[in-house]
């Protein structure tokens, strides 16, 4: 079953983690993997070795912020949430990833 | 870095552990959650943490990708290091407290230099603006400066041009209140311009210095008033004698001022009072002007240019300018390539010193690192990069160098002060009475200079130990070898050798210094300085001096003399013969017919002038017996005609003779006019004064000079105040002119001595380590039968071949470096032999008493212990 899924394209993990915090309110790691997993509809698969190792890259970028919350459970976590700049970031990249998914479809019917 | 970023690296620098903690609870929250999602698909407990694992993949791998991320490895890994050295350090407080005290030593006298430096050279004045302030003066086509008057200043000022503002002083020297004391005549505007205030009182305004005469007034320097008027509270409103003229002292100029000049003066008077204070005499003045703001210098020098060759045009050739001299005045001395060539040699040999100690420093380093050589490979092995362990051993260095500056800031301190009262101590007591006490503090130049120089020292002592104990192999020392492929003896040989080296040339130096201080002392300077006075007289009162010095019963005889001997260079004039048409420079001097006599300069033919001669201003001469031989070579000089000529390029407005054809009637001794270090004087003519004419007075007095002289003092001071404006006995001034070669002298047997040591000390050490890592052999030689004359003489030969090669290298340096001073040092026999080889047989001497300990340790080794050992 893990064969079938694809790991993320190296990059693209940022660009999905904003994403994601983007149209919900705060999530923890756990629940951020959980979520770009099911959205992909289990096509994506991501490296949770390389989750937190990103989460904190963009906490030090200042585009997302965390804060210690109580989960779902009752369970001490820490939540992760979007901030203004995260928000032009993603946008940015939003648009980059437009140009370059196209240009490379564009490629690949001509070529 | 943004705001975050940096906000979170503080965060994980100080809130380590809890950074740690988070990362922690938070992925253990995550495993949790995964565990959890694996249990309720239907795994057990076990398998489903199991499971979690196996999907999250290499936790640490993770923790240590999210620390990374944290940014604070550096710091992290540098606190780790510094910690791990300290405990080092603390095993070894001998090492250590050498380290600090040999590196201390090193940077605290180069500091020292440095503060001296940075001081005079760096440190602006402490003005309004210093960087605006240019001196200002013109000079003719031969490049000799033009002499102000007040008349130039007066048409400067209404130019306009170039300056804001500008200013004239001068220097005087005289008595005030019975001692030796400096002052400055200065425009009005001096303290205004300068925008310097009054510690107490006020200070000089340009209403006091409107007319002429009008305004007796002075300022004193803080300084002055602190160290010869005891901080008298009451000072401003008393009136001081300033060469017999009362001047009202208004002020006390701020503390730290010293006017512009490296001889700081005592006290400022308006120039307009150059009248009273010096009657008769021209003023010589120097411009200083402050550049009007958006003129660059450039442009300035161009329109100052043009504005001087129009003032001088209809003056006859020598007086037109040429060129003018526009020249920084933001600090005492202006930073210029001969400053800096002028300051390199001293700073060369500091730099050696600190060097040496370097050099002394990493063989002591290099030697630690042998005997952690077994570490060092264990760590290799196991994979630390190499990389990582120079930094380690680098902040080792660093944590060596830092109280290494700190301390030596301590030897800075305590050599500037130990100097200032050498100093004091040693110089000619009327020249220490008009120098004001020194201060030399420490600034932030100074502080900045002592942190580079502590760093780069610690490079120095620890790069070359650092790379060369981490080259150990690491197969060997898996094998437990630790020493068979590490050659670091040919590195600590390379550095003793350098060490003998720079120590070779240092005191090869020192003894051409030394040698050249003693040899000026007993240089023949051709008349007699020992009770022998002179004076200085304000002219008003000279005919009323003179007549009382005529029958004191202490003066033996008086001469007067236009220039006194070893005061500078004479006047040049331009002399022939009246048959030839070949020309001959010589200066020229005017003295009373007793002045042969009282200096005891013997007239080789002829005779002095008469006194009738003298007073009737006669056209004869006496010329010097190098002149004589120069115009005469083969004939009599006596009743020769010399024809005289003024020399436009050295006319100093000294009085010339009115005539141009003068008769020799005697030829004197040979004597050294101008001064020691410059040597026998070219052609000299004298001509005929009076003693009631001008010029100095020359006294040869009975008995102990310094209780003659200050008994004519009182005597003259009380009679007629203000009379006496110099009073020395010649002795000074011979003392004076060796003076600076002295203190050459004391400085290079310091660090000739300092270098000897450093040197003694690294090759003992190098020695000590060699036996240690020869024993085995050593005592294998004795068990053959060696003897333990022939075990100290391998011993003494190791030492002696290093010697060879660096005392050959440092004599070589030295006759390179002789070469090169030879040309401008020309009353030091650079090429001294004796002292070179004094400074050789020191060196090796040093070398062999270094390696003496040693070498009886080797005689000392018990074979069948040494054996035993494998």
């Amino acid at each position: 079953m893990a064969q079938s899924k694809l790991d993320l394209l190296q990059g693209t993990l940022d660009l999905l983690i904003l994403r994601t915090l983007e149209s919900s309110q705060a999530l923890h790691g756990w629940a951020i993997s959980e979520r770009i997993e099911q959205i992909s509809q289990d096509v994506l698969r991501v490296n949770q070795g390389s989750l937190y190792p990103a989460l904190h890259r963009l906490e030090h970028q200042g585009w997302i912020k965390a804060e210690w919350g109580v989960s779902e459970l009752g369970r001490r976590a820490r939540f992760y949430r979007l901030t203004l700049s995260g928000r032009k970031q993603l946008e940015l990249e939003t648009n980059d990833w437009e140009r370059l998914s196209a240009a490379i479809g564009r490629v690949l019917k001509m070529a | 870095m943004n705001r975050h970023d940096l906000l979170l690296r503080i965060r994980g620098l100080f809130l380590r552990r809890r950074a740690e903690q988070e990362l922690d609870d938070e992925l253990r929250f995550h495993l949790e959650m995964s565990a959890q999602k694996n249990a309720a698909g239907g795994a057990s407990s076990e398998e489903a943490a199991r499971l979690a694992r196996v999907r999250f993949g290499g936790i640490d791998r993770a923790k240590e990708d999210c620390r990374t991320v944290r940014g604070t490895q550096l710091v992290e890994s540098t606190l780790r290091d510094i910690q791990y050295a300290l405990r080092g350090f603390r095993r070894s407080p001998l090492f250590v407290l050498t380290v600090v005290g040999t590196i201390a030593l090193g940077l605290g006298l180069n500091t020292a230099l440095f503060t001296i430096f940075s001081t005079y050279v760096l440190r602006p004045l402490s003005v309004h603006d210093p960087s605006s302030l240019y001196s200002f003066a013109w000079a003719n086509r031969s490049g000799s400066e033009h002499r102000f008057s007040w008349r130039d200043f007066e048409k400067l000022r209404e130019t306009n041009l170039a300056f804001s503002e500008v200013m004239a002083t001068e220097y005087l020297f005289g008595r005030m209140d019975g001692r030796p004391m400096s002052g400055e005549l200065v425009t009005g505007n001096y303290f205004k311009m300068l925008g310097v205030s009054a510690a107490r009182g006020r200070t000089l305004l340009p209403e006091d210095a409107a007319a002429p005469g009008k305004d007796p007034v002075m300022v004193l320097s803080y300084i002055t008033w602190r160290n010869k008027f005891g901080s008298d509270p009451n000072i401003v409103g008393k009136k001081l004698v300033v060469r017999g003229y009362p001047l009202q002292v208004i002020g006390v100029a701020k503390e730290g001022f010293g006017g512009l000049v490296s001889a700081p003066p005592d006290y400022w008077a308006p120039l307009t009072m150059a009248g009273q204070l010096e009657p008769g005499a021209d003023l010589r003045l120097w411009i200083i002007g402050r550049l009007q703001p958006g003129w660059s210098l450039s442009q300035a020098r161009a329109a100052l240019a043009i504005w001087a060759k129009q003032e001088t045009a209809d003056l006859p050739d020598p007086e037109k300018a040429a060129s003018v001299i526009l020249q920084s005045n933001a600090t005492t001395i202006r930073l210029s390539p001969q400053v800096i060539i002028a300051f390199s040699p001293l700073m060369t040999a500091f730099g050696l010193v600190l060097l040496l100690a370097c050099a002394n420093v990493a063989n002591m380093l290099l030697a630690r690192a042998m005997a952690r050589q077994r570490e060092i490979g264990i760590r290799l092995s196991l994979g630390a990069g190499r990389r990582r362990l120079i930094r380690q051993l680098l902040t080792e260095s660093v944590l060596l160098a830092i109280p290494a500056g700190l301390a030596g800031f301590l030897v800075s301190r305590g050599s500037i002060d130990l100097g200032v009262r050498a100093m004091f101590a040693t110089l000619p007591s009327d020249m220490a009475e008009l120098i004001p006490a020194v201060s030399l503090p420490p600034d932030v130049r100074v502080f900045v200079f002592m942190l580079i120089a502590a760093l780069v020292s610690a490079f120095l002592f620890g790069l070359a130990p650092a790379i060369q104990s981490t080259r150990a192999n690491v197969m060997l020392a898996a094998r437990g070898e630790f020493t068979s492929d590490v050659r670091p003896m040919r590195l600590r040989n390379a550095l003793v050798i350098g060490q003998i080296t720079v120590c070779a040339l240092l005191l090869i130096c020192t003894g051409v210094m030394i040698r050249g201080a003693r040899e000026m002392r007993n240089v023949e300077i051709g008349f007699r300085t020992r009770g022998t006075l002179f004076i200085e007289l304000s002219d008003k009162d000279r005919p009323k001096v003179l007549s009382h010095l005529a029958i004191a019963p202490a003066v033996e005889g008086i001469a007067a003399v236009q220039s006194i001997p070893l005061d500078g260079m004479l006047p040049n004039l331009i002399i022939s013969t009246g048959d030839r048409p070949r020309t001959v420079n010589a200066w020229h001097n005017h003295v009373s017919p007793e002045f042969f006599n009282v200096l005891e300069i013997p007239i080789l033919e002829g005779r002095s002038f008469t006194r009738e001669e003298a007073a009737a201003g006669a056209p004869v001469a006496v010329i010097s017996e190098l002149a004589a031989r120069t115009l005469w070579p083969k004939a009599d000089a006596v009743g020769g005609q010399i024809r005289v000529q003024r020399d436009p390029q050295s006319d100093w407005g000294e009085p010339l003779p009115k005539y141009r054809a003068v008769r020799v009637v005697g030829v004197a001794r040979n004597i050294i006019s101008c001064s020691i270090p410059y040597g026998p004087d070219p052609a000299l003519i004298y001509f005929p004064s009076t003693l009631a004419g001008s010029g100095s007075l020359m006294l040869r007095v009975r008995g102990d000079v310094e209780t003659v002289r200050r008994a004519l003092v009182s005597d003259l001071d009380t009679m007629f105040p203000g009379a006496v404006n110099q009073i020395h006995p010649m002795d000074q001034a011979f003392e004076l002119n060796v003076y600076p070669f002295r203190v050459a002298a004391w400085v290079g047997s310091t660090l000739g001595g300092l270098a000897l040591l450093l040197t003694l000390s690294g090759i003992y050490g190098v020695l000590s380590y060699l036996i240690t890592q020869r024993t085995k052999e050593i005592g294998i030689r004795m068990a053959l039968g060696a003897t333990t004359g022939e075990v100290t003489r391998l011993v003494l030969r190791q030492s002696g071949r290093l010697a060879a090669v660096g005392v050959a290298l440092g004599t070589a340096l030295a006759l390179g470096v002789s070469r090169l001073f030879a040309s401008h040092l020309v009353f030091l026999n650079t090429f001294d032999s004796v002292a070179y080889t004094a400074g050789v047989m020191l060196v090796v001497a040093a070398s062999l008493a270094a390696a003496y300990f040693p070498s009886r340790r080797a005689a000392r080794i018990d074979p069948i212990a040494t054996l035993r050992y494998d």
